[in-house]
């Protein structure tokens, strides 16, 4: 716990999984109103990362510090009910987290929860079970949303429609967003920074510059780079300031 | 009939209904099973050093959680094999030092199916006094035991301590065999648990409906069980679970039934 100016700061953090090296001196911070997002290889470490972010492991070495009082929000990689548990989505919303009525319907009409407050959990598609998880993560109006590959399980159309629904949690709330994600230029306009990690932290940076970074050229090869540029060209062509960037992933 | 062995009875089933949630929920029947063959040898070790049956069950029963818990971490074998280990070494040493002891078969097959001859009227207070505590204690770890049985990476995150609560789970399974093997039997103990709370699982909408419901369904099997295994002098336990099953065998025809009516009807 510590005042400083970031969130949360990782300082050389070092983590091994069997007796390999996972995390080999990764030092990240995460600022107010930042937007991260973590790409790599799998097996690169990056859910690793986000545990010892939130916590939830502590590395060999190296520190994690939060803000004092900090609260994150958390949306893990995989989450798989078992169908014996009858949850509605309202009950799984306030389960160990005391929330009004009210509070619940507001949650659930930020995410676009509100047809499946009175479904069972154990029978939502995909999509539905990612903004429901969503909601639950905001519940505690966290400083923090982290969130480990959200959409690798949804089809196209879900994908973007649930990073769509991210960005506007990010501009429309005050925290900070810390994501593993593939789907980098689905992001682009909100992400600040991408950080690509692999065991250790191979470049980080604006989306434009880490696009041309000769290390992510060779990890990803050159088609997501292009990709990535021939994005960012359009986005520098039409929106030079930091104005409304809503509707943009989609154009 | 002693009101105070259905009163005890009536104890451990309202306990009985929303642990066995638990054990459907996590998977957990085997894991009962060894808890209720280990409770032989704390009989037997509660003869051998003098202290009463139900604290030799529950202290063997703190062993056998402490020892799978180890065990899993080793990641040598899987959990159901260490189970089945665990389990039939416990219940292989206590039959052979109930033997040692020189108790009589009829005595270690009343342990096996429960009884009313060996229950000693003194104990019964205290084991309605520890389900009752038992309940209390699970109603308090509720909300972080339910979410740790949706996610425990989320629990995790959310600050629930979650190896501490999976143990205090087992704690309570092994209070509710400890109070419940004389009546009901350690072969059939886990039945207690799992038939009340998969019969509620049928209707039940949510965990609380689902936890209260299997209270109820495992009253009713011990107040129709117990007298009728009182009057024609059959083994408690088998009596029991005969009715409970009954009870499930109903409400699945039941829901089957109506799930079937409402799909007759035409789309709404």
């Amino acid at each position: 716990m510590s005042n400083s100016d970031y969130l949360i700061s990782a300082k050389n953090l070092c983590a091994s999984r069997q007796g390999r090296m996972v995390l080999d001196h990764v030092s990240l911070d995460l600022a107010e109103n930042d937007f991260i997002t973590l790409i790599g290889p799998n097996g690169a470490g990056k859910s690793v990362l986000l545990r010892h972010l939130l916590k939830l492991e502590t590395g060999q070495s190296g520190s994690v510090s939060h803000r004092d009082g900090l609260t994150i929000g958390y949306v893990p990689e995989r989450f798989q009910i078992d169908p014996t548990l009858p949850m509605p989505v309202r009950r799984f919303l306030s389960l160990n987290n005391p929330l009004t009525a009210e509070a619940i319907d507001a949650l659930a009409a930020e995410t676009h929860c509100e047809a499946l407050l009175e479904r069972p959990l154990a029978g939502l598609s995909g999509g539905e079970l990612q903004r429901v998880l969503l909601a639950r993560a905001l519940a505690a109006s966290p400083q923090v949303l982290m969130l480990d590959e959200p959409a690798q399980n949804l089809d196209v159309s879900g994908q973007l429609q649930f990073y769509q629904l991210i960005e506007e949690i990010f501009e429309n709330r005050d925290l900070s967003v810390l994501m593993v994600s593939h789907d980098l230029h689905l992001v682009m306009s909100s992400t600040r920074r991408v950080v690509c990690l692999y065991h250790h932290i191979c470049c980080s940076g604006a989306p434009e510059s880490v696009a041309r970074d000769p290390e992510f050229i060779s990890m990803f090869g050159k088609d997501m780079a292009q990709m990535m540029s021939v994005y960012q060209h359009s986005h520098n062509h039409d929106h030079n300031h930091d104005h409304d960037h809503s509707g943009e992933a989609t154009s | 009939m002693i009101p105070a062995v259905l009163i005890t009875a009536i104890a451990l089933a309202l306990l009985a209904g929303p642990l066995g949630c638990f054990v459907v929920w996590r998977r957990m029947a085997y894991f009962g099973d060894g808890l209720a063959h280990s409770a032989l040898l704390g009989v037997a070790i509660s003869l051998l050093i003098g202290i009463s049956n139900q604290l030799g069950m529950i202290l063997i029963a703190i062993v056998f959680a402490v020892a799978l818990i180890w065990l899993r971490t080793q990641r040598l074998l899987a959990t159901d094999t260490l189970l089945g280990i665990l389990a039939h070494a416990a219940l292989s040493l206590g039959i052979l030092a109930m033997a040692l002891l020189g108790m009589e078969d009829a005595e270690v097959h009343d342990y096996l199916l429960g009884s009313l001859d060996n229950l000693s009227p003194d104990s019964l207070p205290l084991v309605v006094l520890g389900s009752g505590l038992s309940l209390g204690l699970l109603m308090r770890l509720w909300p972080g035991l339910l979410l740790m049985t949706t996610s425990e990476e989320l629990a995790h995150a959310e600050g629930v301590p979650v190896r501490t609560y999976e143990f205090l789970l087992m704690l309570l399974m092994g209070i509710v065999v400890a109070g419940a093997v004389q009546l009901v039997g350690a072969l059939l103990i886990t039945s207690l648990l799992i038939i009340p709370a998969s019969t509620a699982r049928l209707f039940a909408k949510s965990p609380e409906v689902m936890g209260v419901g299997g209270s109820l369904i495992a009253c009713l099997s011990m107040l129709i069980g117990l007298p009728i295994a009182d009057t024609l002098a059959v083994p408690i336990g088998p009596a029991i679970v005969s009715f409970s099953v009954a009870i499930f065998i109903l409400t699945l025809t039941a829901k089957l039934a109506m799930d079937w009516a409402r799909g007759k009807k035409p789309a709404a």
